[in-house]
């Protein structure tokens, strides 16, 4: 293994995007026939580079050279040429189109030149299928095939192209355990057997220890090291990704709760597609308590947190909030019962991009008699101190609160949307991902806040993709998969592997022992 | 700070994009035959060298100004309102009409109530786009656009139909509404008469909505983000058909002004797209109120000017709309050519920075190695 | 009614259909490429002057048409770089260059002939006209097919074209990849902004030959503002075929149709009121498309539904 010859070589790449330096330095090289992988905290620059190989991004300095041929012009046509496939995180997939169309866009079979043939395009799909035995229909539409095949026809589509080095951005983020190993699988297959090299990028460590020959790690944009996945441990590459031991603080666990605030009783709610999303759902959250929820994304936790808080209206079931029910109500009415929300998607939920701090910070309390006079005419200094003190005692950072919220960094941006939900001092709060794309810093604090909120009482409904948030905020965790509750546990009852298995499947009857 | 230097810049590429369109006017002046000098010359002469041509470009100042924020608490809210010119026909018609239909009430009353009728009809007609928008999400530019031929083509077959005068001399549009309750003038044989203070009250009326009230706020952040608009409790319906509807009242009431201004009887040539280009000026101005206010200024100066060019060089008064169209053209890609000018900046101090740095490094590990 | 009429009626139809869908399958071909093309009055505009006067310089109505095309493709490229490449909002540009042509062609006309308004000439070339062979000899219907303009039954043959070029070739595939996902268009290699300028300037190509048409193909002058908003119907037809070219032909038909018929009943309704018709219709199509594909989608959600909690409740109750 150690005297492969070199395939790709990275020499002092750097990369500047307006206001970031993305990629700083870089140097490394891999390996024919590895599998590398490049780990890293979110913004660490992994993507930037690999969007460089893949000839999408020009560096600001620095070569890039492809079996020992430097790269003179970026663009993806050319790294396709050179043999690199790419299959990134948000898949590249034109929805209309069929599984062939998209295997074949831009390198269509023809007929008489001009004309696409469109036949051609299925039969040669049809023949990838049984080669590398990866199974999916050539004349679906992309747009009604699930994530996991989707995935599956990017590969097929870097394979079709003729790739030998297949980079993977993010593969898993959106695969369940089981599609996650079946990829595994296809990694070491392609591998093994077709020569191939193959790049994954990703910050699930295990993952890293499960697959990869050789890790790179990135942080803030610099390479930290390269090393022999068998010499490291995912603490060690913890410690490097970070740069320092990560070690919270432990939470306090607080007393006995309360009276119930939230209470959902057999709801169900559809998504977007008109598909159901939440398939009878209950439960409860009283005072001085968080319940977690775990669920990988896309299992319904969404449209439940959207029914509660009155953006999305529920098939049936009912919804009470203190005391009320709620069901019916939009989302101006529940807040006055006194919920607040901090929602999943920050960007298009969150914030108005385009207004300034200070807005964001008093929407929704406007027409109070200390921010307006009869509700109308704005006191302008009055909301401008308002807006500072928040701005201080939340710790944001930026040129002051008349800075317009699209140009603040993904921690600000949320601790305005913080700042402002909590306060509005409401007993109840609804979290989504409170710290996704968020600095080590900011998270801290806002978990802080969250703690905060439940020790004065408030009961807190929290939703995230991270577990390892969901363990640590949580007093109480249930898991939902395919819209149904398939477990509750007290915090310390069950460990993060064991709470996966509930994750991905109902396991009641297992149980009961029946069937 | 930011909002500040933001300011600077846009007024420092407003600038430079009137400057430029000005040059191109020039040297379609020179292609075709005239002295650019002796062209804007009349254009300066024909908007303020007398009284009565000062008074003119104050009128049509008044009107792009009103018509600009008229599209702009419509955009704020997130609707763009293509049909202004529509609702002003609608306002204008029915004013109009009150003035024929009640000559005997007396002079105020009549006044109020065709005010009251251009702003409800105009209103109206805004109305209908707005719900269609928020009710059914059918595009309210394609239906506003459509609106306005719709107005037009009926405003037409009114004035030239049942309601058009049975004088003689009267060729096209309705009877004259009575000389006792047309505005009277400011400045004698100007445009300009006493309405220029109701568009006066409307004006900082408007710029006390948009900047100092919670509607205006309100307003503001549902058209940027109707998603956050709704998430925060706010009624973004509500507010974006309040918005639209305040919009078509405008236009309504600047159809009133216009005939009671200074045309005094309806005809099918009440406007001619000036809507357009009172929109035109909200959108280079960003839809901010103070910058349409002074903006619309500088253009009503233009459109005064440039007739008065026509008449007297000879010089088509089309150019204004051609200079005009220029500077919007420049400044809708101003973001865009800043943008790209500073990546340009950046990138090249970048790289320099980077190959110093890799230069180091390379030295560095060189050294090491030697070692 | 006469059979006569009738026939004239259609072919009416089909002479006021022309321009919309010519124009139309510009504006269809944009927005496959994900851009919304509300400037496409100007540029009908400036195909209906340059046509007019470059038919009258070079005394032939060939340069005329050729005139109109390269008009065509210098806004389709401006249109293009203000949009694609400078990210300009198309609302605004599309607004403001019916604005610039609109302003433009007046001042020309002014200043190059010395004309104001409208301006009519026998030196103006207009277009050849034909009879379609066998068709034109059909009894009764075969009016309908005399004296066609030479790009009635290019539209014709366009429609088809666009049809193929964008469901059958890969250049069609590409193109509708660069608007519904441009960035795997990219990844694929080929780059989704030089699509976007090539949808750009063959709309400003068949908008120009639209204008042609309006000015050269049945009339021969030229009049401001002179395209009267066929730009935006054109616009509309696209929306409500839901950009697909046959069904948007069907659309710019009905355009057609109704403007002749308002033209036949000008005897009992003002013409100032039928002239409005089109516009209504295309207002209340509009709510119809929309409403109507609103309503399907409920539908196929409530289906789904009903084979959801049917499937749902199966296992349980076994």
């Amino acid at each position: 293994m150690e005297n492969k010859e070199t395939i790709i070589e990275f020499k002092n790449i750097s990369m500047q995007f307006p206001g970031v330096l993305a990629n700083d330095n870089v140097s490394f090289d891999i390996k024919k026939g590895e599998v590398f992988a490049l780990v890293g905290e979110n913004g660490a620059g992994k993507s930037t580079l690999m969007n460089i190989l893949y000839g999408i991004n020009t560096p600001t300095s620095g070569e890039v050279i492809i079996g020992g041929k430097k790269v003179e012009k970026y663009s993806p046509s050319e790294a396709i040429s050179r043999g690199i496939g790419m299959v990134h995180q948000h898949f590249m997939l034109v929805p209309s189109f069929t599984v062939a169309q998209n295997i074949c866009l831009s390198h269509e079979p023809r007929k008489s030149k001009i004309f696409y043939d469109l036949k051609g395009a299925e039969a040669a799909t049809e023949k990838l299928v049984q080669e590398y035995g990866l199974v999916v229909d050539p004349k679906a539409k992309v747009e009604s095939i699930s994530v996991g095949l989707q995935q599956r026809v990017e590969i097929l589509k870097t394979l079709y192209r003729g790739a030998d080095v297949l980079i993977l951005d993010e593969p898993t983020a959106v695969l369940t355990p089981q599609e996650t190993e079946e990829l595994f699988n296809v990694i070491r297959r392609i591998v093994k057997e077709k020569d191939m090299t193959v790049i994954i990028i990703t910050h699930k460590l295990y993952e890293v220890m499960a697959i990869s020959d050789r890790v790179g790690v990135m942080r803030q944009g610099k390479l930290v090291g390269v090393n022999e996945t068998k010499d490291v441990n995912e603490k060690i590459l913890a410690s490097m990704m970070v740069g320092r031991e990560v070690l919270l603080d432990e939470i306090e666990r607080f007393g006995e709760p309360g009276e119930t605030k939230i209470e959902v009783e057999d709801l169900v709610v559809t998504d977007n597609r008109g598909i159901i999303a939440c398939n009878g759902i209950n439960l409860k959250v009283r005072e001085g308590e968080i319940l977690g929820i775990a669920a990988i994304e896309g299992n319904g936790q969404s449209e439940l947190l959207e029914a509660i808080t009155g953006m999305r209206k529920p098939v049936s079931g009912t919804i009470f909030l203190n005391n009320h029910d709620t069901t019916d109500m939009d989302p101006g009415q529940i807040r006055e019962l006194g919920l607040s929300h901090i929602p999943e998607d920050r960007m298009t939920t969150g914030v108005s991009l385009q207004s300034d701090i200070t807005t964001n910070l008093v929407i929704g309390k406007e027409r109070t008699p200390h921010f307006s006079k009869w509700g109308i005419a704005l006191k302008k200094s009055t909301i401008h101190r308002y807006a500072e003190d928040l701005f201080q005692r939340f710790d944001m950072r930026g040129a002051g609160v008349d800075t317009v919220v699209g140009s603040l960094s993904g921690g600000n941006m949320q601790k305005v949307v913080v700042a402002r939900e909590l306060s509005f001092d409401a007993p109840i709060l609804i979290v989504a991902q409170p710290t996704r794309g968020v600095d080590v810093g900011a998270m801290e604090f806002i978990h802080k806040c969250i703690v905060d909120k439940r020790n004065d009482g408030g009961a807190v409904l929290l939703v995230s993709a991270d577990l390892d948030e969901v363990f640590r905020l949580s007093d109480r965790i249930i898991t939902i998969y395919e819209g149904k509750v398939t477990g509750e546990f007290k915090a310390g009852e069950i460990s993060k592997m064991d709470i996966s298995y509930y994750m991905t499947g109902d396991r009641s009857n297992e149980e009961g022992g029946t069937n | 700070m930011k909002t500040l230097q933001n300011n600077k810049k846009y007024i420092i590429s407003l600038i430079i994009s009137i400057a430029i369109a000005l040059l191109i006017g020039a040297i379609l002046m020179a292609v075709s035959g005239f002295s650019p000098i002796e062209g804007y010359g009349a254009m300066i002469d024909g908007a303020i060298g007398s009284p009565r041509l000062l008074g003119n470009t104050i009128e049509k100042s008044m009107e792009l100004c009103l018509l600009g924020l008229a599209t702009a608490i419509g955009a704020k809210g997130g609707l763009f309102n293509v049909g202004g010119e529509g609702q002003l026909f609608v306002g204008a018609l029915f004013s109009t009409m009150i003035g024929l239909w009640l000559s005997d009430l007396p002079t105020f009353l009549v006044i109020i109530i065709a005010v009251i009728v251009s702003i409800v009809t105009g209103g109206i007609y805004a109305l209908i786009p707005a719900l269609l928008k928020t009710k059914l999400n059918v595009d309210e530019v394609i239906t506003t656009i459509m609106l306005n031929t719709v107005a037009i083509k009926v405003c037409t077959y009114f004035v030239n139909g049942p309601w058009n005068s049975p004088l003689k001399s009267i060729s096209q549009g309705t009877d004259y509404i009575d000389k006792s309750i047309v505005f009277s003038k400011i400045i004698q044989g100007s445009n300009l008469s006493t309405s220029f203070f109701i568009g006066t009250v409307v004006t900082v009326f408007m710029w006390f909505l948009m900047k100092k009230t919670t509607v205006g706020l309100e307003i503001n952040v549902t058209g940027e983000n109707k998603r956050f608009s709704f998430f925060s409790g706010l009624k973004a319906n509500k507010l974006m058909v309040t918005s639209m509807i305040i919009s078509g009242a405008i236009c309504g009431l600047v159809g009133m002004m216009l005939i009671y201004g200074y045309q005094g009887h309806m005809t099918q040539s009440a406007s001619n797209e000036y809507y357009f280009d009172g929109m035109l000026v909200a959108m280079i101005m960003n839809y901010n109120p103070i910058g349409i206010i002074i903006m619309s200024f500088f253009f009503g100066f233009m459109a005064t000017g440039a007739t008065m060019m026509d008449m007297q060089v000879g010089i088509s008064v089309q150019l204004y709309d051609v200079i005009f169209s220029i500077i919007i053209f420049l400044m809708a890609a101003q973001t865009g050519i800043m943008v790209w000018l500073e990546n340009r900046k950046t990138q090249k101090k970048a790289k320099q920075l980077a190959e110093e740095k890799a230069k180091g490094l390379v030295e560095e590990t060189a050294g090491k190695e030697a070692e | 009614m006469s059979w006569d009429q009738i026939a004239q009626i259609i072919n009416f139809t089909l002479r006021n259909a022309t321009p919309v869908i010519l124009a139309a399958l510009g504006g269809l071909l944009t927005e496959h490429a994900g851009i919304m093309n509300i400037g496409m009055e100007g540029m009908m505009l400036s195909g209906c002057f340059f046509a007019v006067a470059f038919s009258y310089i070079c005394a032939s109505s060939g340069a005329g048409v050729i005139a109109a095309i390269l008009v065509g493709i210098i806004l389709g490229l401006f249109f293009a770089l203000f949009v694609v490449k400078l990210k300009a909002d198309e609302f605004i540009i599309g607004m403001t260059l019916n604005t610039f042509a609109g302003g433009l062609t007046a001042f020309l006309l002014r200043s190059v002939f010395g004309k104001t308004g409208s301006w009519a000439s026998t030196d103006i070339i207009q277009l050849p006209k034909f009879d379609i062979p066998l068709l034109s000899s059909i009894p009764y219907l075969g009016k309908v097919f005399e004296n066609i303009s030479v790009f009635v039954a290019v539209s014709w043959i366009l429609i088809v074209i666009v049809w193929i070029f964008l469901y059958k070739t890969p250049y069609g595939f590409w193109m509708r990849a660069s608007g519904e996902h441009p960035e795997a268009l990219e990844t694929a290699g080929i780059s989704p902004i030089k699509m976007k300028f090539i949808a750009s300037v063959a709309c400003g190509i068949l908008c120009g030959i639209a204008g042609a048409h309006l000015s050269l193909g049945y009339v021969n002058n030229f009049a401001e503002g002179m395209s009267a908003s066929r730009g935006f119907i054109a616009f509309a037809c696209v929306v409500f075929g839901m950009s697909n070219p046959p069904k948007v032909y069907v659309a710019a038909l009905m355009f057609g149709f109704l403007q002749a018929i308002s033209l036949n009943l000008q005897e009992y309704i003002a013409s100032d009121l039928t002239a409005a018709i089109p516009y209504l219709v295309t207002i209340i199509m509009l709510i119809y498309v929309t409403v109507s594909a609103a309503n399907r989608k409920k539908r196929r959600e409530k289906q789904s539904l009903k084979e959801q909690s049917g499937a749902s409740e199966a296992p349980v109750s076994a």
